[in-house]
């Protein structure tokens, strides 16, 4: 018996030196074993990928989800399905030493199944600025770019008081219609983090409340007369334009009459991503422009 | 009598023997393509042993495609099967779980399991049940005791609680704004991707038991197409056959949409396909949508992961886009 074991220990020992794994939790506390130093990851969701790139570990990344266009250059990776209907097979096929998984949006069946497989899930939980940031700094630690995780956040965090602290110099607080959705009209409630960023940027949500993603009736949004409308859409040059133009009959509406319904790229306020600063400061000139001209 | 018997026998060996080399051929090709390429060549050294094997490839192999493959035949043996039941029972050729709403009614009721946020088994497998009985129940109820017009009242019957129930599902999909329901598009299409072995097993659980009994009521189901009368004269117990059968299909049909999703018309297809080819008796046409239907099915899948370049179709699409030009066609020959 001792021999059997000690043979087993060895091997053990053996298998634990040649991986080089440690323990993590992830953040929705779930423990596992993860290589120190991973050199095959793959990234479950465009924001992954997105915060992958800022952290300057691209050269880890094997393989991405179909819409991860962010950087160019991600958009030649490998793809694995999209990060609703991943193809598992994809993945496997890239021999990941790690996934990198959203809680929201990966199914969690197909994470179970590639663990089943032995490759280790990592999840994280993006939802606004502050766990972007946490997440930054987790991804960071398993990638090995402590430093360049602490140099990004801090970037980031200065950026966001530049902004907070120009739009403190107006009361005045525009009244935002944000439109997520063109049909039907759907909006951000409170517990969102675009719904963060419009405060952030000086002005109020007409939107908020405790459904996430509230619907409205074209009558509703009239009659809240919304000082900017903000469109965001997948959709191109021509389509943004139409868009625009099925506002426009609506005269009587402040955001029309002083021209401010404006159509924005969604990639880059539906990613959690560090972009979300990007987001930011566009969001503030639009509804503050009189504070940011310089 | 006794030799009419050998003769089925034998039929029934021959049957079974070609549809079991057709079903392996399938589940083999179905194994050596998928979304990874390997190709072909590779496949086989891994599975003939020839040279030390990949473990990347054997885990995709043996853990993502055998897996699905399996599912991919056992839900295209028990739909097909399903499809021959209701066909004999109702007396209706186009009679067919998908389009009588059997599947849709076990679809609102595993959505409303997910939505309860019961476990896939056996929570969500009973809701889905419960909801295929009651709509069976319905359509037995509407399209009863019209009998000049039983045919398309059947029918009718099964379109109106077809869209029925597409409302429904609809409405669940609408009002709720549940991450769980994300999938949900693909899964109402039909979606093999996430087939386990875990769940392969599952089905198999079921689905052996209830092939075993509707195989015992082949030679009734034989009877009952000569007709009722006729039926009961040569010793057969209708309402409890009736029962008895109907039930166990719509538990067939509800284990399958329960674990993936709506998919339709396959009933259809390979019914009509043996009818044609072995003529009317159940005892080897049973045996043979077993196994052709569980072929038919792994092709269809296959097909509809490997013609989108990026990603993969809903199996059900590809089932559908055959299916219903063919119900048309069949409608059309049946109604001159």
């Amino acid at each position: 018996m001792i021999p059997i074991l000690s043979v087993m220990a060895s091997f053990l020992m053996l298998t634990s030196v040649q991986a080089q794994q440690h323990q993590v939790r992830d953040l929705l506390g779930r423990d596992m074993a993860v290589p120190v130093n991973p050199s095959r990851v793959v990234a479950l969701a465009p924001n992954i990928t997105e915060i992958v790139y800022a952290l300057g570990q691209a050269h880890r990344l094997v393989g991405a989800t179909t819409y991860s266009d962010y950087p160019q250059a991600a958009a030649a990776l490998p793809k694995v399905g999209s990060y609703v209907h991943l193809d598992l097979e994809r993945v496997v096929a890239l021999n990941p030493d790690l996934c990198l998984a959203i809680k929201d949006g990966n199914p969690i069946s197909a994470v179970s199944r590639l663990e089943s497989f032995n490759i280790p899930v990592y999840a994280v939980d993006p939802r606004n600025i502050k766990s972007v940031m946490d997440t930054i700094f987790r991804i960071g630690n398993l990638l090995q770019a402590d430093n360049q995780a602490e140099l990004l956040v801090s970037n980031m965090r200065s950026r966001i008081r530049a902004v907070v602290e120009r739009v403190a110099q107006t009361d005045h607080k525009p009244k935002v219609f944000f439109q997520i959705g063109v049909a039907p009209i759907v909006s951000v409630g409170t517990n969102t983090f675009i719904h963060e960023l419009i405060e952030m940027a000086g002005a109020q949500n007409l939107a908020a409340g405790k459904v996430v993603y509230p619907r409205f009736s074209m009558e509703q949004v009239l009659g809240m007369l919304p000082d900017v409308i903000i469109v965001t859409s997948m959709a191109r040059e021509a389509a943004f334009e139409r868009i625009r133009k099925d506002w426009y009959q609506w005269q009587d509406l402040p955001a029309v009459q002083h021209e401010r319904v404006f159509v924005q790229d969604s990639n880059l306020f539906d990613r959690p991503s560090p972009r979300l600063v990007d987001a930011l400061e566009i969001l503030a000139r639009l509804v503050h422009p009189e504070v940011f001209e310089d | 009598m006794k030799k009419n018997e050998s003769i089925i026998f034998k039929r029934f060996i021959q049957v079974t023997g070609l549809l079991s080399v057709v079903l392996v051929a399938a589940l083999l090709i179905g194994l050596s393509i998928g979304s990874s390429g390997g190709g072909m060549a590779a496949v086989w050294k891994g599975f003939l042993k020839t040279e030390p094997s990949d473990p990347v490839l054997m885990t995709i192999l043996w853990k993502i495609r055998l897996p699905r493959v399996l599912l991919a035949a056992l839900v295209g043996g028990a739909l097909s099967l399903g499809g021959l039941v209701f066909q004999a029972l109702l007396r209706n050729p186009l009679a067919e779980p998908y389009i009588l709403g059997i599947s849709g009614g076990s679809a609102i009721g595993a959505i409303i399991g997910i939505l309860l946020g019961l476990s896939q088994f056996p929570g969500i497998t009973l809701t889905s049940f419960g909801g295929s009985l009651a709509t069976l129940l319905l359509i037995v109820g509407i399209s009863t005791g019209q009998s000049i017009l039983r045919k398309n009242a059947l029918l009718l019957s099964g379109v109106m609680v077809n869209a029925f129930c597409s409302a429904v599902i609809m409405f669940l999909v609408s009002m709720t704004q549940d991450t769980r329901l994300h999938n949900i598009i693909f899964w109402l299409m039909g979606d093999l991707s996430l087939g386990s072995l875990q769940q392969t097993a599952i089905l198999t659980v079921f689905l052996v038991p209830c092939f075993i009994v509707i195989f015992m009521y082949a030679n009734t189901m034989n009877l009952m197409l000569m007709g009722k009368e006729m039926a009961q004269s040569m010793g057969v117990h209708i309402r409890r056959a009736n029962l008895i059968l109907l039930v166990t299909t719509s538990l067939m049909v509800s284990v399958c949409v329960s674990q993936c999703g709506l998919i339709g018309f396959v009933g259809l297809v390979i019914p009509h396909l043996f009818r044609l080819l072995l003529g009317p008796d159940h005892r080897v046409l049973l045996p043979a949508c077993i196994l052709g239907g569980g072929a038919y099915m792994v092709l269809c899948d296959l097909v509809a992961r490997a013609l989108p370049q990026q990603g993969e179709l809903p199996a059900g699409v590809i089932t559908a886009l055959v299916g219903a030009p063919l119900f048309v066609y069949l409608l059309k020959r049946s109604n001159p």
